[in-house]
């Protein structure tokens, strides 16, 4: 999508274990649901 | 993330603002993520600069990953938070950017304006301000910003395409855009995604 909407030079950081042990782990490794970092840029 | 949107916008919009109203109005209750301190130590977040921030300035942080890993800012930027909660992120922005700088975080809630904007206050950024509005319509001029953040809003926009136009609308050409979400590695299956209350569970 970020790609249909113009951005370029698009990254994914590394998965972070955003909810583990937290009430929500059981459902995000159901899902294996991870937080991630974004980065693209607006062309010049 | 999801791209779909399965569920009606305004509802869910509004199941949004009672989960995030609670977290701001009782920072140290039970939710299903955490919130805090422990949240910014999970995520990577700089310790001198959190450790140096008040307890209301952190308190409420709800983020899912940490919008500054890939690319910290560079001091004199503007940026806008899409979706600023009680302002955590912006004042880690304040920081980086410096009061050469200006940061502006956008929320739809109340609660967290207020919050955000006493937090500010105790801590005299001048430059870091707080706007009532929504991601998908921000009240801001076209371009304004070298770079738009974000943490774990976009995933709780019913059209993500949407908000991904309004924050290309308020970047300037080579402006760069910086979001911290969730991800799901296996498919969630589409009865899940039409139950509005687990979009926030």
């Amino acid at each position: 999508m970020l790609k249909e909407v113009g951005f370029v030079d698009i990254r994914i950081g590394d998965p972070v274990d955003t909810f583990g042990e937290a009430g929500g782990e059981k459902k995000a490794r159901q899902f294996e649901v991870y937080g991630y970092g974004f980065l693209a840029r607006k062309p010049g | 993330m999801s791209t779909s949107t399965p569920v009606d916008p305004a509802a869910l919009r509004e199941e949004v603002k009672s989960k995030y109203r609670d977290v701001a109005e009782n920072p140290h209750g039970s939710f299903h993520f955490h919130t805090g301190r422990r949240l910014a130590r999970r995520l990577s977040y700089d310790t001198s600069v959190v450790d140096a921030m008040p307890d209301s300035a952190v308190e409420s942080f709800a983020g899912v990953a940490n919008p500054f890993a890939l690319r910290p800012l560079e001091p004199g930027e503007r940026v806008v938070d899409a979706g600023s909660g009680a302002g955590f992120d912006c004042f880690i922005a304040g920081k980086q950017v410096g009061e050469r700088g200006r940061v502006v975080g956008v929320d739809m809630l109340q609660e967290m304006l207020e919050r955000s904007r006493a937090a500010a206050a105790q801590m005299k950024l001048g430059h870091v301000e707080f706007r009532e509005g929504l991601i998908e319509d921000m009240p801001l001029e076209d371009g304004w910003a070298d770079a738009v953040i974000s943490n774990g809003v976009i995933n709780l926009c019913a059209d993500k395409r949407r908000a991904f136009e309004e924050i290309w609308r308020v970047l300037r050409p080579g402006g760069w855009l910086q979001f911290a979400d969730i991800a799901n590695g296996k498919p969630i299956p589409e009865s899940a995604l039409r139950n509005i209350d687990l979009w926030t569970a």
